[in-house]
Order: structure tokens, then sequence, then C-alpha cells
């Protein structure tokens, strides 16, 4: 049987739902939050691993070349004159098809046994060498997964267009995947490699060429030339994968900052249910319960709460967990590389992280109100101005322990060198420590708000503006709940404004060029430049290539320019001199380095750095470091004579024009895209800045909504409080009413003070908003992304933040102000 | 006394029925009740007599199921609860067992409130404030907050804040149930010499005979019906 005592707690949390739901709701939205952060994160990374395990199949090594790929006649020699056999040929593209970007694989079907297991169902007639044969025979001839094609509307035998190069082509659906990995192949076709050469433009040319190597691969290594190289499967997947480690590092930080706002919420709800039950306790002390039976009753309560949450924010993750997904997957195809992933994995790994964190969560948020119950005596337990004028003398040394942590979260910050996850430790430290000085601060200035009050809307004014600072007990917490989602918000929407004027600063100066021509993803041919350049109004043309050099190390991406005589001005050196840099650039064996690769691999202008070239590997003498957001940090700029000294490959992939003065760059691009057999896609200057800022925008939509969750828990905190507080003050409120206040006039004093809430919550945001957002600009996108930006405050963000925050106390009040509105005042009568 | 032959309240055949559980439990039952303007009446009766109810009723804050309520000449009943929060603001003041000040605001803040609400302007609110704070012997406890005067000094406040706006009728629920002997006294004293020098009519809920010998009629309630009228 529940022993009495346990009775008697939980009676209490049964008598007021209200307050145990918006508890429960508030730590499960932060359990839900991470949950489906990491389901997401989990996933994207599970499929890109299942994606990358299937196509990679048998392989243990790859071959790679330089920037263009791998000879085709390299492989012949592999295969015929040396005799090997677990060698398959490989190119790996990517093309539209209805818009939707889809991976390609090109292979050769003879050589793939030895490799790839890629089955397919059999056709209609039960004939799978129909569609081998099909697939050797038809030109176009493609696989893809059952679920891509019903996505795509198509079936076995349906034609379908592709988009290469700006060109259309023909496919034909031969035949869908079949076998177990058929979900590891979303948004992949198959083809053969012989049509993907022909999309692709790489005749005679390979993406790369898969070998299967038992033992010791130096025997191979010795084999190749020195314009190419032999790299581990494996490593180069995990490779790829590191690159976004940052950005899902970062997003799992933003999660938890809702279950931080969820601690508040908690610890809100037991400390009110604490100070509701100070009679109670008073009672069961007198009885003779130990202080220790008090303090386990409490956190019992908090465990059945952290349970209940847990497992609620568990469901509601895992739903969450797939409208995430989406966003996630869609940043890191935008910014690293391509995954398909439809299906959130429900990881049990995670779930468990969720539950520990709920559960760990409600017990620690209970802790101090836990303590305090304890602690007691039992004659002061019935005196409840005592209790507040406790928590009123409390104030200063809990803010004093709050700037503590601040300083220890500044010294963090110095001492921990680039750690990401230190920084956000910090971040996190920072937001404490403040929280711990927001109840005095709210205190004070509530304080000095009375007079102002009173002389605006006299003495109801006044009584609606001090019941906030005495009632801190219950107000603070809900106060701290809404500052710290609201800094949240500044900190978060200076940093991603200031790197927006930032980009944007950046893009005026970079776009030097009036129009930009691409030839849509694959190279421009020299006849196509020659008649661009010969426009009439062209009167100077940059030239660029962007070449993907891998070795054991990394891939680094080589930004080759042909500079026109405006178009250095471009381009902005941190760390050297223009005057002597660029002539050096031109013609010595040197490059420049993007601000990012020079943070992350710590070089500086005088170092040296080391290039796989045509001619094997060549050493680059750093000249200096140039501005660039550049995500993957991984960017060098080195110069086209320079280039083409190391590197057999023509190729221009942009073209940048600067027209005569008074040309209209519009008409240019209009002649440019009607030149009769061109694949050329020309953009202006403006669009191009536009759609630059439109990518942005878009980076930064699941940020965006991982703070509207977070300021969604702590906007169930207000909600929470003023309920709460409504408990304790339905007597006050029922005098009033006798007095002769309206419902109206008790709403409206409702509404004012949680308005008054509101403002003071937002004004308190704003140094934790500013201070957040300098450490996420200079020491968080520092540490995980190497590119520097310039703080930009604007103070609209400011006002906003601070009428957001009264905008969102006003909502979170209007229930418990209409709640006020209809106490009788027939209650001031009854006796305590 | 002319003023005392003028009826300030006519209560005639009022019911008050609540629902408990499936049953209706009437805990005022028909009752016919005259009280004259100027007049103190004592309410007594036992625990669950309706003594609180019939208060409520006189107070308007609640209304009767049946029968009829013309307080100040006004028909209770036909006002809808708006008109009853604006008619209790103007003619009525209030003084509970439990002082129910609010905390929040000092002494003279708590008696500013009612003359707020009743529109009284700055100054002359100002000077009434002076004028009752002195006249409950407590004109240096202005700027002190409820919780740290005594329980006298706190019915004392609620009884000035009660009659700052000279309200015609004053009801008070066992005022003195929370006090001593001594400031019971004083708080007796102080609603006898203040309600009648403003010529206003009082109705007073009680358990004490001392309170009931103090004013000048006393009616007892019994199961929810007026049982004798002294």
């Amino acid at each position: 049987m529940i022993p009495v005592r346990w009775r008697a707690s939980f009676s209490y949390l049964a008598r007021h739902r209200w307050q145990l739901a918006l508890s429960i709701v508030g730590i499960a939205i932060g359990v839900a939050v991470i949950v489906a952060v990491d389901l997401a994160n989990a996933s994207a990374r599970k499929a890109f691993l299942l994606s990358m395990d299937t196509v990679t199949g048998e392989a243990t090594h790859q071959v790679i070349g330089g920037p263009r790929g791998v000879d085709a006649a390299l492989y012949r020699d592999l295969r015929v004159t040396h005799g090997i056999d677990d060698i398959a040929p490989v190119i790996d593209e990517q093309l539209t098809i209805n818009g939707r970007r889809f991976g390609v694989i090109g292979i050769d079907l003879f050589a793939e046994n030895a490799m790839r297991s890629f089955t397919a169902e059999a056709d209609s007639s039960g004939d799978a060498n129909a569609i081998v044969r099909d697939f050797l025979a038809l030109p176009g001839a493609a696989l893809m997964s059952r679920r891509s094609a019903d996505s795509l509307g198509i079936g076995p035998g349906d034609r379908f267009t592709v988009v290469t190069g700006g060109q259309s082509a023909e496919a034909v659906l031969v035949g869908l995947f079949g076998g177990d990995a058929t979900s590891a192949l979303d948004e992949l076709m198959a083809v053969d490699i012989a049509t993907a050469q022909a999309w692709f433009g790489m005749d005679e040319l390979l993406s790369r060429i898969d070998v299967r190597i038992d033992g010791d691969a130096s025997a191979f290594r010795a084999l190749l030339p020195d314009s190419a190289t032999l790299l581990d499967a494996e490593g180069r997947t995990q490779a790829t994968l590191d690159l976004s480690a940052a950005f899902m590092t970062n997003l799992t930080a933003m999660s938890l900052l809702a279950l931080l706002i969820g601690v508040f919420l908690i610890y809100n709800s037991v400390s009110f249910s604490v100070l509701q039950r100070r009679g109670l306790i008073g009672v069961l002390r007198a009885l003779g319960m130990t202080r220790r039976e008090i303090f386990v009753s409490i956190l019992g309560e908090a465990a059945v709460l952290g349970l209940l949450a847990s497992l609620l924010g568990l469901v509601a993750g895992s739903l969450l967990g797939e409208q995430l997904l989406g966003l996630v997957s869609r940043s890191i195809n935008d910014l690293y590389f391509r995954v398909s992933v439809t299906d959130v994995s429900l990881d049990p790994v995670t779930l468990a992280k969720g539950f520990i964190a709920g559960m760990l969560t409600s017990l620690l948020a209970a802790t101090i109100p836990a303590i305090e119950a304890a602690s007691l005596q039992p004659r002061l337990t019935l005196l409840r101005s005592s209790l507040e004028q406790r928590a009123g003398r409390a104030l200063p040394k809990v803010a004093l322990s709050g700037i503590g942590i601040m300083l220890a979260a500044a010294l963090l910050l110095m001492l921990s060198g680039r750690s990401l996850a230190a920084g956000l430790t910090a971040v996190f430290m920072l937001i404490a420590g403040f929280a711990l000085c927001v109840p005095l601060i709210a205190k004070r200035f509530a304080a000095r708000l009375e007079s102002l009050a009173e002389a605006v809307g006299g003495t109801a004014s006044r009584l609606a503006v001090a019941g906030v600072g005495s009632s801190l007990s219950r107000t603070g917490v809900a106060i701290v709940a809404l500052a710290v989602a609201v800094s949240a918000t500044i900190g978060v929407s200076v940093m991603v404004n200031s790197f927006r004027v930032s980009v944007d600063d950046w893009l005026g100066i970079a776009l030097r060029a009036d129009v930009y021509v691409s030839g849509s993803g694959l190279p421009i041919s020299d006849s196509d430049r020659q008649r661009v350049i010969s426009l009439p109004t062209v009167t100077a043309a940059s030239t660029s290539r962007l070449a993907r050099i891998e070795d054991a190390s990394g891939t680094r991406s080589l930004l080759v320019i042909d500079m026109a005589p405006d178009a250095y001005a471009g381009t902005t050196l941190l760390d050297a001199d223009p005057e002597t840099t660029w002539p050096a650039w031109e013609s010595d064996d040197a490059v420049l380095v993007s601000e990012p690769y020079a943070y992350r691999f710590r070089v500086s202008p005088g170092d040296r750095i080391d290039l796989r070239t045509d001619r094997g590997m060549r050493a680059f003498t750093v000249l200096a470091t140039y501005q660039s957001f550049d995500v993957n940090a991984s960017g060098l700029m080195i110069s086209r004579s320079t280039y083409d000294r190391h590197f057999d490959d023509v190729a221009i992939d942009n073209l940048g024009l600067y027209l005569g003065d008074d040309s209209d760059a519009g008409a240019v691009v209009e002649a440019i895209e009607a030149l009769p057999g061109a694949r050329l896609s020309a953009t202006s200057n403006r669009a191009i800045r536009d759609l630059s800022l439109d990518v942005f925008d878009q980076t930064f939509i699941i940020t965006d909504v991982l703070y509207w969750l977070a300021t969604g828990v702590a906007l169930v905190g207000i909600l929470s409080s003023m309920l709460a507080l409504q408990l304790e003050k339905d007597r006050e409120q029922g005098t009033l009413r006798a007095l002769g206040m309206t419902r109206r006039q008790i709403a409206g004093l409702i509404s004012t003070q949680t308005g008054v809430i509101g403002f003071i919550s937002g004004l308190a945001s704003i140094p934790l908003g500013l201070v957040m957002a300098w450490v996420l600009i200079e020491v968080i996108n520092r540490r995980a992304f190497g590119w520097q930006i310039d703080i930009t405050i604007s103070p609209v963000i400011i006002a906003q933040a601070v009428l957001f925050a009264v905008i969102a106390a006003l909502i979170a009040g209007l229930y418990p102000a209409l709640r006020a509105a209809r106490v009788e005042p027939a209650i001031a009568m009854r006796e305590e | 006394m002319t003023r005392m032959n003028q009826p300030e309240i006519v209560a005639s055949g009022i019911t008050r029925t609540y629902q408990e559980g499936s049953r209706r439990h009437t805990v005022l039952d028909n009752i016919d009740l005259q009280i004259q303007r100027g007049e103190s009446v004592a309410v007594r009766g036992r625990s669950g007599s309706g003594k609180s109810t019939l208060l409520n009723l006189l107070g308007a804050i609640d209304s009767p199921d049946s029968g009829t309520l013309v307080t100040c000449g006004v028909e209770l009943t036909d006002l809808d609860e708006h008109a009853r929060t604006l008619f209790r603001r103007e003619k009525l003041g209030f003084v509970y067992q439990a002082f129910n000040l609010i905390p929040t605001l000092t002494v003279a803040d708590n008696i500013r409130l009612v003359l707020e609400l009743n529109a009284i302007v700055r100054s002359d609110a100002d000077a009434r404030i002076e004028e009752l704070l002195g006249a409950v012997g407590l004109e240096d406890r202005a700027a002190s907050f409820p919780d740290i005067l005594s329980g006298g000094e706190q019915q004392r406040v609620a009884i000035a804040r009660a009659l700052a706006h000279r309200p015609r009728i004053l009801i008070a629920d066992e005022p003195t149930g929370n006090l001593d002997d001594t400031a019971a006294e004083n708080v007796l004293e102080l609603l006898e010499q203040l309600v009648r020098a403003q010529g206003g009519t009082m109705v007073i809920a009680t358990h004490s005979t001392r309170v009931a010998a103090a004013c000048d009629r006393s009616i007892e309630l019994h199961n929810g019906r007026l049982e004798r009228v002294e």
C-alpha cells in the first residue's frame, strides 16, 4: 500500500492538474527537441553511411585522379596490362529530374560482380536477365529504388528526362533496385558508365576506380602514375561525414537550450508546490517526518513528473524528428554532401539519452526546492512572509554566485583554445550565471517601476507592478525562463544579422563582374567562351575553375582564377600587402588560403602547402589569407597560369564579364542565353547576390525553428507561473472584487502584471543576448567554422525582442487573467 | 435619529440554495429583514447557519435564488454582475475577519485604492487618508506594509479602507474574530464611532455577545432561517 505521506504528495499534484500538466508539457518539449535533433542528425548520418556502404560495396580503396578525374586509360592498363580483376570504374555525379537533385553512379556491369551487389527486382515477366540486357543495350537505361520511382511517378519501362549541364537527356527506367539495401539508394540512379560519361562530358574519364585489396596495398600503389592516388574507402567516407560535425554539434547545443529552459519550468513548479504546501510540510515535520523524508518525497514527485514528461517527450521527439529531418538533410545537402533520408530511424541510444536527460533535468531542478522544504523549521513553514523574506535575503547571494559562474565561463573561454565543446559549455555557463542574477535585477527594477506605474495608472497599476517584485519566489523563475529564451533570440538574431551583413558586404566586394556565366554544372567550352567574350559590350573577363584535389589528408577546393584587371579588388587579403602579393601570386608556385582554411590548419603567410598535382606532389607557398565564408574550410586560391603549369586541366567553370559603361547587364544575360547551341547560364551581379542571400536565409530556418520551440517552453513557464500565482491570490482578488473592482479591472491588473513580467524579462535579456551574440560570433563561429564576422547590433532586433517578450507574456497571461476575473468576491469572506 | 426611519435594506422572502452533489442544500430559507438607515445590526448564529451567505447577499456579492432585496433604494436582484460591482464600489464597505489587506501595498495605498476606484481626486484622497489614519490612530504607519503590523493594527487599517469612500452600509464579517480582547475592544469602538459619525448602516456577523450588545439590534440565524430578532 502507498504510504500516507506519498498519498498526501500525490493528492496535491492531482488537485493541481493544470500546474502538473504544464510542467510535464514544458519538460516534454525540452526532451522532444533534443531527441528530435539527435534523431535527425543520427538518421542523416546513418543514411549517408548506409548509402556510402552500399555504393562502395566491397571496395576497400579508391583510385582518384586530379581535378578532371581519373584517366580511363589507367583503368584499362590496370585490368589488361597488369591483369587486376578486383577493380571497377565509377562515375559519381549529380543531375536533376523534375527539379529534384539525384545522385548518379555510372558503372560497368561486367566489372561489378567483384565490387557491388546491386540487384534488381525481377520485372513483370519474372526475367531478371531481361533487365540486365536492357541496361546494357538501351541508351539512357537506368535503375533506381521503387520509392524514388514512385515519387517521380514513373515505373519500369517509362521514359523520363534528366538535366545535366543545362542540357536535357532522355533516360529510361529499365528496373528497380532489389534486395535489402534499396532504402539506402533513394534519390540515386545507376546507369551504364558510357551513358554517364556522355551525360557529364567525361569521355575517357572516370570519377574514380574502386579497388578491392586484401592485405598490403603498396604493390598496387606502385602501379599508379603521379596523377593518381590510392585512398582508403572508409577513410574517405568518414572525412566527408566529418565535414558536417560542427554543424551537427551546433544543432545539438541549440536543442539543449530548450531543455535548459525546461529545467526552470520544473524548478518553478516544484518550488511553487513546496511554497503552497508549507502548512502541510509544517504539520508533517511536527508529526515527526524527518528532513530526509521530506526531501525524498519532494524528489519523488519530481521523478514522477520527469518520468511522465520524458515518456511524452520521447513520443513527441520522434514525431518532431521527422519534421526536423527535412530541414537538417536540406542544410547538409546545401552545405556538405548529398544525403537522401526520408525516414527517422528510432535509435535506442538517442531515445535513452533523451529519457535520461529528462529524468536528470527534473531531479536536478527539484533538488533546490527539496532542500529548502527539508530545511524549513516547523514554525516557519506556517509563515509565508518569512519565506518570501528569506528568498529576498538570498537574492544577492544567488546573484553573486551567478557572477562567479559567468567569470568561470569567461575563464573557460580564454583557456579552452579552439575547443567547440568548451565554447558551448561556456555559453551555457553564461546563461546559467546570468539566470541567477535575473531575480535580483527584476526585484530592483520592479521597485523602481512601481512609482512610475502609480504615476501612470494609479494605485491599481502600482498594485500590479508591486505584485511582480513581491512574489519573486513564484514569478522570478518565469522571468528567468523568458529572459533566457529572449536573450537566446537576441544572441542568435544579432549573430545571424551580423553574419548576413558581413556576407552581404563580402558579396558586394567579391562580386566585381557585371555578369556571371556558367556551364550549368559542366565546363564552358572554348568556343562558347570565345563567343561570350566577343560580345560587343564585354570589355574584360575573368575565368574561374573550381578544382577538387583529394589526398590522404582530405579534400582541397582549388579556386583557379584568371583575373581581369578589375577582379583583384574582389578578394580581400587579410594579412598581406596586395601590391606585392598579387604579382607573386600570378607568377610563383603560390596560393592564397581562405580564412577558415588558415584557421583550421593553422596556416599563415610563408608556410608551404603540399598539393598532389598531375606532376606529383608539389609545395606551394602561402602568400596571404583571403576573406571567405568557406563552409568546408578547404579553399585555396591559385592563379590560372600557376595551375596550368601543374595540372593538365584546361576546363573553365565560370566567366565573370566586365561590361562597358552604361551597358545593360540584363541585355547581355539575354544575349548569352540566346547564343545558338551554347550550354550556358548567365546571371547578373544583382541576381547572384540575391540568390546567395536566399541560400543564406534558408540555412538558418532550422535555427529559427529551434528557438521558437525554446520560446514555447518559456511561454509554458509564464502560463504555469501565472496560474500558480492565481491560486495564492484568490483571496486578494476576491477582496478587490468586493471593494468594487470590476472583472475587467481585475483582468487588466493581471495582464499588467504579466506585461511587466514580459517587459522586465525583455530588458533583462538584452545584456545576456548581446554577450551571447559576442560569444557566438567571436568564439563559436570561429571555432566551428573558422570565419570571422563583424558584429552588427541592430536596435530593431533589440526592440523587437523586448516587444516580443511583452507580447509573449501577455498571451501567456491571457488565460490566468480571465481566470482571475472570474474569482468570486465571496471568496474573501471565507475563513483562512 | 430621523434617518433611522427610512429602511436602508429591505429583504423579502430571500432564499439561497447550493447544489451539493446530487442534492440541493438550502442555506437561507425565505428570509424577511428590514434594516433602517443608520442602524447597526448584529447577525448571530452557529457556524454554517448562513451568516456569511446572508452577508454576501446584503453586500451585493451574491444574488438570491428567489425573493427581493432592495438596498439603498436599489433592487439588487435586478442588477447584473457588473452593475452589482459598481453598486458595491460606491455604496458598501467591507471589513473581514482575516483583514484581507493587500500585502504588496502600503497602509496608505490600501486605503487609496478604494478612493481611486471611486474616482476621488488625488489631493482629496490624500487628505482623506490622513484623516482616516488619524482617526484609527495609525498616522505614523502610512508607509508601512501590512505584514509588519499587529492584527489589531491591520484591522484598523481595514476599517479605514472600508470607510474611506463614505459608504452607506458597512458589512463586517467577524471583525474581532482574530483579535485579542483589548484589540477587539478598540476595533469595536472605532467601528461604532466612525460608522455612526458618517451616519452609516452597519451589518456585523459575529459570535461575540459583546459585539452584539454594542449593536442596536441582533438577529439570529438557525439552519438558514431567521429565528430571533431582538
